[in-house]
């Protein structure tokens, strides 16, 4: 347990004001429209959701999460948390397409691309999916939190869970999207101050630079300083294989849209954006904080290594960062710490909160139950399904044991099969709505399949994940492509539109030719 | 670096070019670059420095190369806005 000071308590109590009434604040604003409550009304300059997008993906198991994999694998543990450099590519492409579509959703999206019942098995199928994943994410997000309050106050785990994401729901029923991005940015600020002030400290504390590297040494583990310590092709517990295979899922991804569970966030900031350009910026420029924070984490985990080798316990040396924070601060700052934790829990919540009741709202209520709505009943419509995640997730968030098990589970599994599949649907005019849909349905039963039926009945070896993606793309290509082709194209019609609004990349050109045909596109010399 | 073109019609901004490529191509050496460069530095290691510096100069590069393309793009873009709007609300009502 952590003893706080009056002057602890003052910064805790002065942070959440701050936090919630800056949210809250932008009432006015989000209550005009479905647009606004959800998307800022499309006017934001690119520095906004660039920061919305580092906060949001600084959670309060994202340190957890990053202390597990430096705390085992040294610093090389940094390619585990390299996923985000998807949007390297994306800021390039897939942004620029995805905004110039308009679609409030990737859900909505699936109905501009693809056409008929396919598409709208999609849009219902992926509307129904994101509210699932964002109650769920909720739900771990704030059980994290409920393990960080058990840690310093003994709190049972689900007053942590409860109490602060219903602080945060204030705001985000008050100002939507408004209050989420407005209370990002501010609690973005907070929070990269603290990183970097803890992470320093730490540092300091495990004898600096140098006295890390010599402690390293002096047990014979210099090799946890090397980005690059292979334990060998495919041998090891940090094979060149594993690490070739998420370069690709990571980078490569980009091309394509929800080849990472992150998409799905990065979409409504990449829409919120004013322009083309501010979306691309928005996304890279929140990426490359998000790397910049995860390489200063680690090296703080490698001083809380030196300082306490050989824990075994994952759930304890998942702490590793929190507890750097929480033992060596000066008494006074251990509260101002605990208010920028809160900070960075709340703004990761706040977004799984607005981004879940998007799709509820737009996806499902708006398209398939009230057509007709006024956008005063969307607005509330909006508040009341945020309402009902933030229910869920304490569901969810009381139903989860391991954050690092069920990350990675998310992070390579949950994708493994799509993968492909969403960058195609970008890339390729003649995949259709039936290939994209057989192959969300195959990845639910395969990975299933893959990662614990088939092994626990010696079908197959237990496989390391980065051989499970091979094979769950490779079994869900199987599926997917001949359904592709055994099913008719998509209409031109409906793709020449697409393709005149959206400019997609790769092997249009039967599309192009028909617009051009059609005098929509400017002949090519 | 006359062969990166800096100046463009509307039109031809649409297209995907090589200045399209390039950035895609700096874009994840910037990252790698950067999330090595801060470790090292942040461990005194005098490769860290080059690295971050070497990081720098990608991410100046591209947007040097990408940033008068997407210029032209969003302002022709913003003409068409208002007109997809219509027709994405359209989709929604189940009016087309």
């Amino acid at each position: 347990m952590v003893v706080f000071t009056i002057l602890d308590w003052i910064w805790i109590v002065i942070f959440l004001l701050l936090m919630i009434i800056s949210g809250a604040l932008f009432y006015r604003l989000g209550k005009r429209s479905e647009s606004d409550f959800f998307l800022a009304g499309r006017g934001l300059p690119w520095w906004l959701p660039a920061s919305s997008v580092y906060a949001t993906h600084t959670a309060t198991d994202t340190p957890m999460w990053v202390s597990g994999v430096i705390y085992k694998y040294g610093l090389r543990g940094i390619w585990y948390t390299f996923f985000s450099a998807w949007c390297a590519i994306s800021a390039f492409v897939s942004a620029r397409i995805f905004r110039r579509s308009l679609a409030y959703t990737q859900a909505e999206w699936q109905t501009l691309r693809f056409s008929g019942l396919g598409a709208e098995l999609l849009r219902g199928w992926l509307a129904g999916w994101q509210v699932f994943m964002n109650m769920f994410i909720l739900g771990w997000v704030g059980i994290a939190m409920g393990k960080v309050c058990h840690f310093l106050f003994n709190w049972p785990e689900w007053v942590g869970l409860v109490l602060f994401s219903s602080l945060c729901a204030i705001y985000v029923l008050a100002a939507g999207y408004w209050g989420v991005v407005m209370a990002d940015f501010q609690q973005g600020i907070i929070a990269l101050a603290v990183i970097v002030i803890v992470s320093l400290w730490g540092i300091v504390a495990a004898g600096g630079p140098q006295g890390i590297i010599n402690k390293l040494d002096s047990i014979g583990e210099l090799w946890r300083t090397n980005p690059f310590a292979f334990s060998g092709w495919s041998t090891g517990d940090f094979p060149l294989a594993w690490f070739i295979t998420m370069m690709v899922i990571a980078v490569i991804g980009g091309v394509g849209m929800g080849t990472s569970i992150d998409w799905y966030a990065e979409a409504q900031r990449i829409q919120s954006a004013r322009t083309v350009r501010d979306a691309s910026y928005s996304i890279w420029a929140g990426t490359a904080l998000v790397i910049a924070r995860n390489s200063l984490w680690a090296v703080a985990i490698l001083g809380f290594y030196v300082l306490y080798p050989g824990i075994t316990s994952q759930a304890s040396y998942e702490l590793a960062w929190y507890r750097l924070g929480f033992e060596f601060l000066p008494a006074g700052m251990v509260g101002f710490f605990f208010a920028a934790i809160v900070a960075i829990h709340i703004s990761t919540i706040s977004t799984h909160l607005n981004l879940g009741a998007l799709y509820a709202t737009r996806d499902i209520y708006h398209h398939y139950i009230n057509p007709r709505a006024s956008e005063k009943r969307l607005v509330w419509v909006g508040r009341i399904t945020t309402l009902i995640l933030l229910l869920g997730s304490f569901m969810y968030g009381l139903m989860m044991e391991e954050i690092t098990k069920w990350l990675i589970f998310a992070l390579w599994i949950m994708a493994a099969g799509i993968w492909l599949p969403s960058i195609l649907q970008v890339i390729w005019w003649r995949f259709n709505s039936w290939g994209y849909l057989s192959s969300w349905i195959a990845n639910l039963g395969l990975s299933w399949l893959v990662v614990w039926v088939l092994p626990a009945f010696k079908v197959i070896p237990v496989l390391p994940d980065y051989q499970q993606f091979w094979l769950m793309m490779l079994l869900g290509a199987l599926i997917y492509i001949p359904i592709t082709f055994l099913t008719p194209p998509e209409d031109m019609e409906k793709l020449v539109k697409y393709y005149v609004m959206s400019r997609p990349v790769g092997w249009w050109e039967p599309v192009r030719r028909e617009a051009e045909k059609r005098g929509l596109l400017k002949t090519r010399e | 670096m006359s062969w990166i073109r800096r100046s463009w019609k509307a039109e031809e901004a649409n297209e995907w070019t090589k200045e399209d490529l390039i950035a895609c191509i700096l874009s994840p050496l910037a990252y790698t670059a950067l999330a090595i460069g801060i470790a090292l530095a942040l461990l005194l290691k005098f490769v860290g420095f080059l690295i971050i510096i070497v990081a720098i100069v990608l991410i100046i590069l591209m947007i040097y190369v990408i940033d008068p393309k997407l210029k032209a793009i969003s302002t022709e873009y913003e003409k068409k806005q208002n007109e997809y709007l219509e027709d994405l609300e359209k989709i929604i009502r189940w009016e087309e």
